[in-house]
C-alpha cells in the first residue's frame, strides 16, 4: 500500500529513515495487545516505582513563534507592550500577560525563563537550533531534544515509543521534525500528523495477514538495500521497526475516548487539547518524551487578534495538563517545556502584527527539577534585548538535561570523535533548578 | 463651494506620527480631529496645521480603539472596557463608566440625533446609551460568544441608519445583526462568510471578521467590508473585499473587491457612492458606484489606515492609521 509522506518534508522523500518509518507507520500487528501500562498505573506501588526509576518530558511546540509579550514577558504601558495588561501570579511580584489567568493562578511548579536570545530568526534553521540545542555543522548529524531523552531515558524493554511527536498543522511541520541524528533511527519519533492514532492501529485496522504480507514486503525492500552496505545504522533501522512493530499493537495508549467524560472535558475540544491528554496518557505509560506541536503563531498581521484566539487555548490547556500530572502524582517526575523557535518583535509593524525575534524571548520549564514560581533572566524595558541572565540554547539544554539529572557532560562516540550532550564549557542555569 | 468629485481626491497634508491611531472623530465645520491611540490616550488634533502641537484629553491607561463625538462630547473606548465621557471646550472628564462592557470595546456610534451612543465588544454585546446622562438604555445580545471551532469571538463593529431607526453589529465569523434601535428588537440577521478566513489545515487558526458596516442613504442595504478570503492567514493578503446586502430580504445584492489587498476597515456610504478605506502593509481608499456598480476611483494611501472622517460638503477626507493623519481633497 502506497503512502505519501506526511510531512513534505526533503528529508522524508529521500532518507532511508524515512522511506522505514513511513513503513513502520503501516505495519500494525494484534500480538502486543495485553499491553496495559495506562491501566497498570492505577495501581500506587507501580506508579511509585514509576516515579523514581523514570522521568518524561511534554514539550508544548508554539511552532511559528509565539508571542513572548503576550505570554510570559508581558511589557504593559511602554510603546511596544500591545493592548493586554500583566496580571499578578501565584509567586508574588510575578507578572504573565492577562490572556493566561490559569497560568497565573498555577504558577508554582513553573519556571519562566525571559532572557533566550538565540541568534537566529529564520524559521528553518532557528527551529532546528532550538530543537538540537546547538547550531549545526555539515560533520555532524546532531540529534534533537527528544532522540537524546529517547536514548537516555527509555529502557531497552519498553513495549511503548520512545519519542511521539504530534504535529498537525501543515505549516512548519518540514522545518523541525523529530530528528535522530546519529543515535540512528532506533530513537527516531514516531510522527502523528493526519491523526491522533497511528495509521492502521485504530479499531478495524489491517489483519494479521495483512501485517505478515507488510513484513514480508519490508524485507524485500530492506535486503535489496542493505546488499553490498555494512552499516550499524541498519541494525538501528531494525531495531526501531522491531520496536514500531510492537509500539503500533497498542491502540489503547493512543486513544483518548478510553479517559473518562470529565477528563476529557477538562481539556477542552480544541485538537491541541485532545492531543495534550494524549500526550498525558503516553507520558503516563511511561515514553519518555513526546511534543505537541501547537503551529501556527507567526502573526505577522493582526497579531493581538491571533493572540487573542490562541493563547486562551494555550492557557487552558497547559494549566489543565499541569494539574492533571499533579492529581496523578506524575509532575514532579515530568518536565513541561514550552519553547519554539523563536519569539516576536517588540516592533509592532503597519500591519499591527509582530515580525520574527530571536534577541529577547522567553521559555518555560514546569514540573521535573525545576524551581517552581521563578523567573529567571529580564528583558529591558522595551523588550528589546536581554538585560540580565542572557542565556543560549545551549545553555537552555543543559539546564533540561539537568533537570532530569542526565549528565549534559555525557559523550557520545561518533567513532572515535567524542559528542558531549552540549558544547563544551556548557553549564546549566542553576537558579532554575530546584 | 464645488461638489465633491473623487476623480480628483489628491492628498494635501501628511502628518507623521509615532502612534498608531485607530479611530478620528472631527469637530464640526474644522480640521479638528480627535484620535484614538495606541499610547492609550485620545488627542486632539488640528489636521489644518502641519506641526500642530496636540492636546491631550482623556487616558484610557491601555489602547484606546474608538471615539466619536456629540456636540461637544468626546466619548472613547478601547481595552480597558470603561467608556469616558470628555468635555471638549473644558477640557475635563464628564463621566468613567469603568467595565462598560466586560471585554475590550471595540467601536463606537453615535445616532444622527446625537443622542444615543452605541458600543461593540468583545463581550459579544452592543450596548446603547443616553448620550447627556450616561444611563444604559438597552444591551443587545446576539453575537455568539464562541467561533464554530470553539475559540473566542469579537465583535467589531456598528453604525446607525441614517433616520437612527436602525442599527447593524457584526463579527468575528461574518454573522451581522440588523436591530431596531427603538426597542431592540432584532430585525434580521445577514451572514457574510466570506470575510472570515478559518485556516483549519496549515495554521490551525482564523482572521479576517466584519470590520466595518454602512446603510444605505434609505436603509434598505447594507454595506459590510472586510477582507476576503487568504490564503495564508499570517498576514492579511487578502482581497478588500465589499458586500451589499438587502438586508430585510436577507439577499446579498452586489459584492466586489478593490483592487488593493487588505481590510476595508471603515465604510461612507454618501448619496453619489460608498467609498471604503483600509488597509494591509499599505492603505487604500476606493470609491464605489453602488448604482451601476463600478468603482469610481481607487488609490493607495501611505499607511494602513484605521479609520476616516469627510467634512460636511464631503471635499475633505481625514484618515489616520499607522503613524500618520493623512489629509486629501477632491473638490469638483
Amino acid at each position: 500500500m502506497a503512502q505519501k509522506p506526511l510531512c513534505g518534508s526533503p528529508d522524508h522523500a529521500v532518507s532511508r529513515r524515512g522511506f522505514l518509518t513511513s513503513l513502520a507507520a503501516m505495519a500494525g500487528t494484534a500480538a502486543f495487545a495485553d499491553m496495559t501500562a495506562v491501566q497498570v498505573l492505577g495501581s500506587p506501588e507501580v506508579a511509585a516505582d514509576l516515579r523514581r526509576q523514570q522521568k518524561r518530558v511534554i514539550m508544548l511546540w508554539l511552532a511559528g513563534g509565539a508571542s513572548q509579550l503576550e505570554t510570559f514577558d508581558p511589557k504593559p504601558g511602554v510603546v511596544t507592550g500591545g493592548p493586554f495588561q500583566s496580571i499578578q501570579t501565584s509567586s508574588v511580584g510575578v507578572h504573565i500577560s492577562e490572556l493566561m489567568p490559569r497560568m497565573a493562578a498555577r504558577f508554582k511548579d513553573t519556571c519562566i525563563i525571559r532572557s533566550l536570545n538565540t541568534r537566529n530568526a529564520d524559521h528553518g534553521s532557528a527551529a532546528r537550533i532550538m530543537m538540537r540545542g546547538r547550531m549545526g555543522e555539515p560533520s555532524v548529524d546532531y540529534p534533537d531534544l527528544g532522540a537524546v531523552l529517547a536514548r537516555e531515558m527509555g529502557r531497552e524493554d519498553s513495549q511503548v515509543p520512545d519519542y511521539v511527536s504530534f504535529y498537525t498543522a501543515t505549516e512548519g511541520r518540514g522545518m523541525a521534525p523529530g530528528h535522530a541524528g546519529f543515535l540512528g533511527a532506533r530513537y527516531g519519533s514516531m510522527d502523528l500528523t493526519t491523526s491522533m492514532v497511528p495509521e492502521n492501529i485504530r479499531r478495524g485496522g489491517i489483519s494479521d495477514q495483512d501485517h505478515r504480507e507488510r513484513a514480508g514486503l519490508r524485507d524485500q525492500l530492506s535486503s535489496n538495500f542493505e546488499r553490498g552496505r555494512s552499516s550499524s545504522s541498519l541494525d538501528s533501522h531494525h531495531q526501531a521497526y522491531g520496536r514500531v512493530q510492537g509500539i503500533m499493537a497498542n491502540e489503547s495508549l493512543f486513544d483518548i475516548e478510553r479517559e473518562p467524560q470529565r477528563v476529557r472535558d477538562r481539556y477542552g475540544s480544541t485538537l491541541f487539547g485532545r492531543q495534550c491528554l494524549a500526550a498525558r496518557r503516553l507520558s503516563e505509560a511511561g515514553v519518555p518524551f513526546v511534543r505537541v506541536g501547537r503551529a501556527w503563531w507567526d502573526t505577522h498581521a493582526q497579531n493581538f487578534e491571533s493572540h487573542q484566539e490562541m493563547v486562551p487555548e494555550l492557557d487552558h490547556v497547559m494549566a489543565t495538563l499541569l494539574d492533571d500530572l499533579e492529581d496523578r502524582g506524575l509532575l514532579q517526575n515530568t518536565l513541561i517545556i514550552t519553547l519554539a523557535e523563536f519569539g516576536r518583535t517588540p516592533n509592532i509593524n503597519p500591519t499591527v502584527g509582530r515580525d520574527h525575534f530571536a534577541s529577547a524571548w522567553s521559555t518555560t520549564l514546569s514540573g521535573c527539577g525545576i524551581r517552581g514560581g521563578t523567573v529567571y533572566g529580564r528583558s529591558d524595558e522595551l523588550g528589546q534585548r536581554v538585560a540580565d541572565g542572557e542565556i543560549g540554547a545551549a545553555r537552555l539544554f543543559a539546564t533540561i538535561y539537568r533537570a532530569l539529572s542526565i549528565n549534559h557532560h555525557r559523550n557520545y562516540y561518533l567513532g572515535a570523535r567524542p559528542i558531549p550532550l552540549t558544547d563544551p564549557g556548557t553549564e546549566p542555569v542553576r537558579e532554575v533548578l530546584a | 463651494m464645488p461638489p465633491a468629485n473623487p476623480r480628483n481626491l489628491r492628498t494635501v497634508r501628511d502628518i507623521t506620527r509615532r502612534d498608531i491611531l485607530f479611530s478620528v472623530a472631527r469637530v464640526p465645520n474644522t480640521s479638528r480631529l480627535i484620535v484614538a491611540s495606541n499610547d492609550n490616550k485620545v488627542y486632539e488634533v488640528d489636521a489644518g496645521q502641519a506641526n500642530a502641537t496636540p492636546r491631550q484629553l482623556a487616558d484610557h491607561g491601555r489602547y484606546v480603539n474608538a471615539v466619536r463625538l456629540a456636540g461637544n462630547t468626546v466619548i472613547s473606548g478601547g481595552y480597558d472596557n470603561r467608556l469616558i465621557w470628555w468635555d471638549l471646550a473644558n477640557n475635563r472628564e464628564i463621566r468613567s463608566i469603568d467595565n462598560a462592557h466586560s471585554r475590550q470595546i471595540r467601536q463606537l456610534a453615535v445616532s444622527p440625533d446625537g443622542t444615543k451612543l452605541a458600543s461593540v465588544a468583545d463581550d459579544m454585546k452592543c450596548k446603547l446609551w443616553n448620550i447627556a446622562t450616561g444611563e444604559r438604555i438597552r444591551e443587545l445580545s446576539g453575537h455568539e460568544e464562541r467561533t464554530p471551532t470553539g475559540f473566542g469571538s469579537m465583535l467589531y463593529c456598528c453604525a446607525f441608519s441614517n433616520d437612527g431607526t436602525k442599527l447593524a453589529t457584526g463579527d468575528r465569523v461574518g454573522h451581522v445583526v440588523i436591530w431596531e434601535v427603538a426597542t431592540g428588537r432584532q430585525l434580521s440577521s445577514v451572514e457574510v462568510p466570506s470575510l472570515y478566513t478559518w485556516d483549519g489545515v496549515q495554521r490551525i487558526r482564523s482572521i479576517g471578521g466584519v470590520r466595518s458596516l454602512a446603510f444605505s442613504p434609505d436603509g434598505t442595504q447594507l454595506a459590510v467590508g472586510g477582507v476576503g478570503q487568504i490564503g495564508n492567514v499570517d498576514g492579511i493578503g487578502g482581497p478588500s473585499r465589499v458586500e451589499i446586502h438587502d438586508w430585510n430580504r436577507r439577499q446579498r445584492v452586489h459584492e466586489f473587491q478593490g483592487q488593493q489587498q487588505g481590510i476595508v476597515n471603515r465604510l461612507i456610504w454618501s448619496a453619489d457612492w460608498l467609498c471604503g478605506v483600509g488597509g494591509g502593509n499599505n492603505g487604500f481608499i476606493f470609491f464605489h458606484n453602488p448604482a451601476n456598480r463600478t468603482i469610481i476611483h481607487q488609490m493607495n494611501l501611505p499607511m494602513h489606515t484605521h479609520d476616516s472622517i469627510f467634512s460636511e460638503d464631503f471635499t475633505t477626507l481625514y484618515h489616520v492609521g499607522h503613524q500618520r493623519i493623512v489629509v486629501q481633497e477632491m473638490h469638483g
